[in-house]
């Protein structure tokens, strides 16, 4: 479970990112943080995964406050960040393995583990190929598959399908729905209405760094008097800005 | 933390050894030094070559027979010089031609002095040791016969030499040659320096360019852990580019004419070892800085840019050793870089030094790499440095 409580972020003295920022993400659902470009999405996220250290408020990861104990949380999280680079030089089993160890596993844990993961992820041809050339698809594939080697209660996905095809996104919304059925917390982000539509169970809405929305598809419609889902985002942030993909 | 060290050292130098160009790029850097030595070794050898005949082409022999006795006499081969002689000086094919002029015979026989001309191109390296050997023995004969008639006039040819300059050489056989080994701890230290170059700029710089930085720093690993194994691995490069330099400058020496110089260098197993002792320590403190600047920079690019300025650093010092090497006073062996160089060339010129201006150096980098160390784990905490900046 993951609770954001008032998370405030400024860089520099002009620009104000997050302004406040609460929700609560219960394990075994999927809640989408939906917001147009900058509403604060990425910044939210980091302080979530602890890489941004909030100026005011905190956040919990199974009761673990990021800001205390930022090792610890990271511990229980799984994250696909912003920033998914891989190495070049290292197939996709390797980069499994060196976030394994980097969490503690080793041995023959290790080897299952990880080819539980190349199974999961339909990653076995790719397996033992160097990263440089992958495909879009292929490539968020490995990140995943590294953001999940120690089996993280809690996963946080910044825009998983960004830049995917249509088969790497089905992809990727069957491994967040089996996630959720494991009975984990599932955390997204997105700047599109229909991702968001097609997986979540519950919306957090943010617009200029506020929470301004909060609830399941059907409150949020019931809330704002409308019958689409896309006519109530758009009466929520009072703009038209990120229904287009 | 150790473990977790281990694993990103491990994986850094697997990736790096992967890219096979910058490993050789790396590796280069060592094997410039000695081979920069063999070929200057060898052309200096050629030049001072001292078993080699003196070869004096000469114009108009018959009219000094008994001077062309005396140099023959004396182990000089002489020949008739060419007609295009001063072209021939002048490109370098001859070194000193002796000319004869007609009136020598009669000016001798009258009792003046006659003169021979020596032709030469004094702006020659490579004839300047015929050319004085020549002119040595073209003294000796003058000396010679001006005792002669002292002599027959009856007067001791000391009266007309009030002063004799006797040379002591004082410069062992080891000092002269550590006069042309100067170089070797230059290059030492610039392989300490270049050896881990490729790594620390891809390592922090690259890893953040690439965007794998955000997703690393997301393990629970302290961030000292992974200053830590990214260091290791740009050590064990530096290591490696300084241990072959050595294995390098070994290998060459025993195939360079040392001995037709005249000087026993000493460079054998034991100087060597001596040397790495000196030199090592600094790769830890080379490393260090390294693994800092490139997490510093903005750009993979700026990493490589810094990391090669920072090259001058050990270049300045060294080539001021190298061409005046200075009187080491305890104080010296204090200062990171200096001192390493410094203590490299004492051990080659064979200098007997005890053990603590070994434990100064090594103490000297170890203050240096903890600090840059310390430095580099805080910046790893900042969010402008993680995400980059603008």
């Amino acid at each position: 479970m993951i609770e954001a409580r008032n998370l405030h972020k400024r860089f520099g003295k002009k620009v104000t990112a997050v302004e406040d920022v609460s929700f609560v993400a219960e394990d075994g659902i999927i809640t989408g943080l939906l917001g147009p470009n900058g509403a604060g999405k990425t910044t939210t996220m980091r302080m979530l995964y602890t890489l941004v250290r909030p100026d005011r408020g905190t956040a919990l990861v199974d009761g673990v406050d990021v800001v205390q104990r930022p090792e610890d949380a990271r511990r229980a999280l799984g994250v696909l960040p912003d920033a998914r680079g891989l190495y070049p030089r290292l197939t996709a089993r390797e980069h499994a393995r060196y976030y394994g160890e980097l969490h503690g596993l080793s041995g023959a844990q290790l080897d299952k583990r990880v080819d539980e993961l190349l199974d999961l992820l339909d990653m076995r041809e790719i397996a033992d190929r160097r990263t440089e050339g992958f495909s879009q698809g292929e490539r968020v594939k490995v990140a995943m598959a590294r953001a999940l080697v120690h089996g993280p209660r809690n996963v946080l996905l910044d825009e998983p399908t960004n830049g995917l095809d249509v088969m790497s996104t089905r992809a990727v919304r069957t491994l967040l729905r089996r996630l959720k059925d494991e009975g984990r917390c599932v955390v997204f982000s997105s700047h599109v209405m229909q991702e968001v539509a097609a997986l979540c169970d519950r919306i957090v809405v943010v617009a200029h760094g506020r929470v301004v929305a909060d609830g399941t598809p059907d409150a949020l419609r019931e809330r704002t008097g409308k019958d689409s889902l896309e006519e109530a985002f758009v009466a929520t942030i009072g703009t038209d800005q990120g229904l287009m993909q | 933390m150790m473990r977790l060290s281990f694993s990103v050292f491990r994986k850094e130098l697997r990736d790096h050894l992967r890219d096979h160009r910058s490993v050789l790029t790396s590796l280069m850097w060592p094997l410039i030094g000695p081979v920069v030595f063999l070929v200057m070794f060898n052309m200096l050898a050629s030049w001072y070559r001292q078993d080699r005949p003196l070869q004096l082409p000469v114009v108009g022999r018959e009219h000094a027979p008994s001077l062309m006795a005396f140099l023959e006499r004396y182990g000089a081969k002489l020949e008739e010089a060419p007609e295009n002689y001063e072209e021939r000086i002048r490109a370098g094919s001859l070194d000193a031609v002796l000319v004869v002029p007609d009136d020598y015979a009669e000016s001798y026989s009258a009792g003046h002095t006659a003169e021979v001309q020596l032709v030469v191109d004094s702006s020659r390296q490579s004839a300047r040791q015929s050319v004085m050997r020549a002119r040595r023995l073209l003294e000796a004969y003058s000396q010679m016969l001006g005792n002669q008639r002292l002599y027959a006039r009856g007067v001791v040819p000391e009266l007309a030499m009030p002063v004799r300059v006797a040379e002591t050489d004082l410069s062992t056989p080891e000092r002269t040659a550590a006069g042309m080994l100067n170089t070797v701890p230059l290059f030492l230290v610039i392989a300490a320096f270049a050896g881990g170059m490729q790594v620390a700029s891809d390592t922090m710089a690259g890893e953040r360019e690439r965007g794998s930085l955000e997703p690393l720093l997301l393990n629970p690993v302290p961030r000292s852990a992974v200053v830590t194994g990214k260091w290791l691995s740009t050590l064990a490069m530096a290591v490696a580019a300084v241990v072959m330099t050595l294995v390098g400058y070994l290998l060459v020496v025993q195939r360079v004419p040392l001995e037709d110089l005249g000087v026993k260098a000493r460079f054998d197993a034991p100087a060597a070892l001596g040397m790495a002792a000196a030199v090592l320590p600094l790769a830890l403190a080379a490393s260090a800085v390294q693994v800092w600047v490139s997490t510093y920079a903005r750009s993979f690019k700026e990493a490589q840019t810094y990391l090669s300025l920072l090259m001058f650093v050990p270049m300045l010092p060294g080539m001021v050793l190298a061409l005046s090497p200075l009187q080491p006073k305890l104080w010296m062996f204090f200062v990171p870089v200096f001192g390493q160089e410094l203590l490299a060339g004492e051990v080659m010129r064979g200098e007997p030094l005890g053990v603590l201006p070994f434990l100064i150096t090594a103490a000297s980098s170890v203050v240096v790499t903890v600090l840059a160390l310390a430095v580099t784990t805080r910046l790893l905490t900042r969010e402008r440095i993680v995400f980059g900046r603008g």
